[in-house]
């Protein structure tokens, strides 16, 4: 989805948060697709992944009279995607867990944590969407391989301020951090 | 990808925005509901006052729920329908005599309540440039809550409101319309 069309899906959005229900469907076709994609490179499992994408298109959509136009419309969309998916994702795995222990085989603490990590990551990474370039830079900069040239009280500030929007936008979008 | 119903899914996502949105309404426009219980405690003619009262939550909420132009009118049509029901609660008890006899301000004060309410929602349609939904929303929210108090001699009061409403809005829609 280049720039051109999440700007018309943004505008899309704002119209059906101010109650124009003639775009619904439009919407819903637009988000479709790129919903169902992320859920399938997260989830890597074409049933699951379909299970989570029509969870999500239900609480995006539901969730739609609360989008705030000065946020941009895909990212927000693949958030509440993406904890959709971490939902079924610990669904599944205590499910599992429970068929395993009726088994009488112990569940694999290791794989739930490397899941965990990886949402995780999954998430801090749709969190710094959220972010202005200069502070991705600023970031990327200082915890990235050129950390060692991230020195000096001008970065560090800049660092600060750039650490507390990502923690910020990670509240935001997660109600959590 | 291609097992899933997509037209089953937006039924139900439809379903969900719709929902959302109603509770939403409910819950934003359930302040109104104190007012109306004031207005009820308060009211000569309880009854009426109740029944005006749920007529200004069922309209506002559905305002709220339908959105675009008609939600940006509930605040203010409920602000300019505030001023007749202030008005006649304080002067509900009052009287004005003469020397053949004595009359109750009630309807007077609907009227002069109902001519503030008809220029403010006028002024305020006015600067947004709003559409005629905002305008037909607004009235009748602010009709609705004013009679809620202009119903203490019964209906001649809510008459007393609309014609001083309808008084005040005029010049204001004239103006919208010829403008």
């Amino acid at each position: 989805m280049d720039t051109r069309e999440q700007e018309e899906l943004g505008t899309l959005l704002a119209r059906l948060a101010d109650g124009d229900r003639s775009v619904f469907s439009l919407v819903f076709k637009q988000l479709w697709s790129p919903t169902h994609r992320f859920c399938k490179s997260l989830l890597k499992n074409d049933a699951d992944a379909s299970d989570a994408a029509q969870q999500a298109m239900e609480k995006i959509l539901e969730r739609a009279s609360d989008y705030d136009p000065d946020r941009p419309a895909m990212p927000w969309a693949l958030a509440i995607a993406a904890w959709e998916c971490r939902t079924l994702q610990r669904r599944r795995f205590r499910r599992r867990e429970a068929d395993e222990q009726e088994m009488g085989e112990p569940a694999s603490e290791g794989v739930e944590e490397t899941i965990q990590e990886r949402d995780l990551a999954r998430a801090a990474l749709t969190a710094m969407g959220e972010l202005s370039k200069l502070d991705q830079e600023t970031l990327f900069a200082s915890f990235g391989d050129d950390s060692a040239s991230a020195t000096g009280a001008t970065l560090r500030k800049r660092r600060e301020r750039a650490l507390d929007r990502l923690r910020g936008a990670f509240r935001r979008l997660y109600g959590i951090g | 990808m291609e097992s899933v119903d997509l037209s089953h899914v937006e039924r139900r996502a439809r379903a969900r925005y719709e929902w959302a949105r109603a509770k939403a309404a409910l819950f934003g426009f359930a302040p109104v509901l104190v007012i109306v219980a004031v207005a009820t405690v308060l009211a000569r003619h309880p009854s009426a006052t109740l029944l005006f009262g749920l007529g200004t939550f069922l309209l506002g909420a559905g305002l709220l729920w339908y959105g675009r132009d008609p939600k940006r009118a509930v605040l203010p049509g409920v602000a300019a329908g505030l001023v007749p029901l202030v008005l006649v609660l304080c002067t509900s008890t009052m009287h004005g005599c003469t020397g053949d006899g004595c009359m109750m301000l009630c309807v007077p004060a609907c009227a002069a309540g109902g001519l503030i309410a008809g220029i403010a929602v006028a002024t305020v349609g006015n600067r947004r440039r709003a559409s005629a939904p905002f305008w037909l929303a607004a009235s009748g929210i602010s009709l609705l809550t004013g009679a809620m108090g202009c119903a203490c001699v019964g209906y001649t009061g809510v008459l007393g409101l609309a014609a001083g409403y309808v008084v005040g809005l005029l010049p204001g829609v004239f103006r919208r319309t010829f403008a």
